[in-house]
């Protein structure tokens, strides 16, 4: 245990007196570990006066305010675009939120809100379309006009979660490929991917919120920025904190701030932030000094597209970090989505900030919570899972002839049979328009036309997901299977069509 | 190694040119990737350096186009070193260097056929180089 009272500390007007005169001690995140590691936990104490982290990550839960000021005659915008993406209009006549995952209608999936706010940081000029019902007050009802950030009266970043302090390693256990919000991920766990900076990002620096919290000025974007409280689904007893943070847009830069783009499934904002940990007393030298093996998380399987999906093992960030995880037995290669190249250059451009006293360290006027859960949805209408809604699939042997899987697709008159080995185990599918097919073609083995790559469900899949798939791949069927790919069942797009007419 | 397109047409692509120019000039060839069919197409070989001046003579001299191809164009300027891209790469193209910044080895990369990296990339920072086919419609 680290004994913080024994010394006199050392207090955050202190720190900035020396930031004054020029004789602060700054040490990126990475560089005070080393110095842990070669003299110290008492000595880079003694020595260091703060630490500065940096991550620069994909955050889609980001946006930007803006203020338009009053067209001639007034308009009170109810719907508004820019470049072709609503945006919101949260407030009363001239204020809109540019949420980052809001995608634009003619190019869906490609540009959003996020390349908005980049754009306008980069001094581009937006269109801005605008439609209202028209008031006494505001009797304006149609607007277009084009924008640049100095045509705005406020232009702010207000990011209500940002900022993770580690998050999950991603793979996939499907036969298919899927696109997600953690990337490409390749069918039966070809690759994985994660996030964030380890050892560097700036919550795992100060994981128990001592200097961290509401006024906290920080690098946001390559401005200077604050953080105005915890972000939303905080979760620090898991060590998933977050952070909610404000910065001036006009001042900051689209190296660190990017639009990105996540095929098939939207559109969000690259956003650095570093935040400053001043050490305050020995204990704050200790935490700084933790390493990427030293900070674990979970492999996940976003193959099971549940609220709570498989966990199939901890990894830790130094691993991670190496491009190869170990999953089911097999290294396999591990992209990461955020840059840690980017969150280098944000904990070295903010030491040159301290250190050239162009930044001033601020005490939190209230620290983040420390015990705070975060809560899964209440639900009150009811969820229907495949579990409830298959029936138990007709099956056949490879070995067998055309003529008795006929038989069995007229006696038990369905259009489906699964195809299994001794075990029960899928061996694939075949259809009554295989069979027809079949004797149209002349052909009497059924292993000619036995449809071997099939999509499957699960039990516990979401009836929604099972019908997603279905529609995708132009499929009327998926046998349900458990985890050892045995056959428990069969799901049709008539159960599913039957139970909406319900 | 050097990688050589070599572009076949509807006319000459019946002939076993590939497999002449092996036997004649006795110097085995990697293929990397093939897309072709009976209008034609495109295969991109693998050769040693030392050979490639005479196995492009070669297969100029039988009528086949031989283009040194670029497969795959990555916009540095929009790239922000995520790693994205990483490990979606089946022929090991992409890596980090010491800063961890994404370097692309054009000369490993298997371009069109794959792709694998484009619609990953968050930034759209890569772009493969459309080969023009010159078969018929």
């Amino acid at each position: 245990m680290a004994t913080p009272k024994k010394s006199n500390g050392r207090s955050i007007v202190e720190i900035n007196q020396k930031i004054k005169s020029g004789d602060v001690q700054v040490l990126t995140a990475e560089e005070m570990k080393k110095l842990v590691e070669s003299s110290g936990v008492e000595v880079a104490y003694k020595e260091v006066d703060v630490v500065t982290t940096g991550t620069f990550g994909a955050m889609c839960s980001s946006g930007a305010i803006i203020n338009l000021g009053h067209s001639d005659p007034p308009i009170k915008i109810q719907r508004a675009w820019i470049n072709d993406v609503e945006v919101s209009h949260p407030g009363a006549a001239v204020d809109l939120y540019i949420g980052a995952s809001m995608m634009s209608e003619t190019e869906p999936f490609e540009y959003g809100g996020g390349h908005i706010i980049e754009d306008l940081i980069a001094g581009k000029e937006v269109e801005l379309r605008a439609t209202s019902y028209g008031t006494d007050c505001y009797p304006r009802t149609k607007l277009n006009t084009t924008l640049t950030k100095d045509d705005l009266n406020q232009f702010y970043l207000l990011n209500f979660r940002n900022c993770y302090q580690r998050y999950v390693c991603a793979t996939n256990s499907r036969d298919e490929m899927i696109y997600t919000y953690m990337g490409k991920l390749l069918p039966r766990f070809r690759n994985a991917s994660y996030s964030g900076a380890g050892e560097l990002n700036p919550l795992m620096n100060d994981p128990d919120y001592e200097t961290i919290g509401v006024g906290t000025r920080i690098f946001l974007g390559g401005a200077q920025g604050y953080v105005i409280g915890e972000g939303t689904q905080h979760d620090p007893t898991d060590r998933f904190g977050t952070l909610m943070v404000r910065g001036d847009a006009k001042q900051m830069s689209p190296e660190f701030i990017s639009g990105g783009t996540f095929t098939k499934y939207g559109t969000s904002l690259y956003v650095g932030i570093g935040i400053p940990i001043p050490i305050l007393n020995e204990g704050l030298a200790k935490k700084t000094a933790i390493r990427d093996e030293e900070i674990f998380t979970e492999i996940v399987d976003y193959g099971v597209p549940r609220r709570e999906r498989p966990k199939l093992g901890k990894v830790d960030y130094a691993t991670l970090k190496s491009g190869k995880v170990t999953i089911k037995d097999r290294k396999i290669k591990v992209s990461s989505l955020s840059s840690l190249k980017r969150a280098r250059k944000i904990a070295e451009t903010l030491k040159s900030w301290i250190e050239n006293g162009s930044f001033y360290l601020s005490a939190p006027a209230e620290t983040l919570p420390t015990d705070s859960v975060c809560k899964p949805m209440r639900q009150t209408g009811e969820i229907v899972f495949v579990n409830s809604v298959a029936h138990a699939a007709v099956t056949c042997s490879v070995d067998e002839d055309i003529k008795s899987v006929a038989q069995r697709i007229i006696s038990k008159s369905v259009n489906h049979v699964v195809v299994t080995d001794k075990g029960g185990e899928i061996k694939g599918m075949v259809t009554s328009w295989d069979v027809t097919r079949a004797v149209a073609e002349g052909k009497s083995r059924l292993a000619d036309i036995i449809t071997k790559k099939v999509f499957t469900t699960t039990p516990q899949e979401s009836l929604e997901a099972a019908s997603r798939k279905m529609a995708q791949h132009h499929i009327s069927a998926l046998p349900v299977v458990d985890r050892n790919k045995k056959v428990v069942g069969l799901i049709t797009s008539e159960d599913i069509a039957k139970l909406r007419g319900r | 190694m050097d990688r050589i397109l070599l572009r076949f047409s509807e006319e000459n692509v019946a002939e076993p040119i590939t497999s002449q120019v092996i036997l004649e000039l006795g110097i085995p060839m990697r293929i990397v990737t093939a897309t072709i069919n009976s209008m034609g197409g495109d295969i991109l070989v693998e050769v040693p350096a030392v050979h490639l001046k005479k196995i492009v003579k070669a297969f100029r001299d039988k009528g086949v186009v031989v283009k040194y191809p670029k497969l795959i164009e990555v916009d540095y300027d929009k790239c922000f070193d995520c790693g994205a891209c990483y490990a979606l790469c089946p022929v090991d193209a992409i890596s980090f260097d010491e800063e961890h910044s994404i370097v692309f080895d054009e000369k490993t990369c298997i371009g069109s056929p794959c792709g694998l990296c484009v619609d990953a990339c968050p930034a759209r920072a890569i772009k493969l180089v459309e080969q023009h086919r010159n078969h018929p419609k």
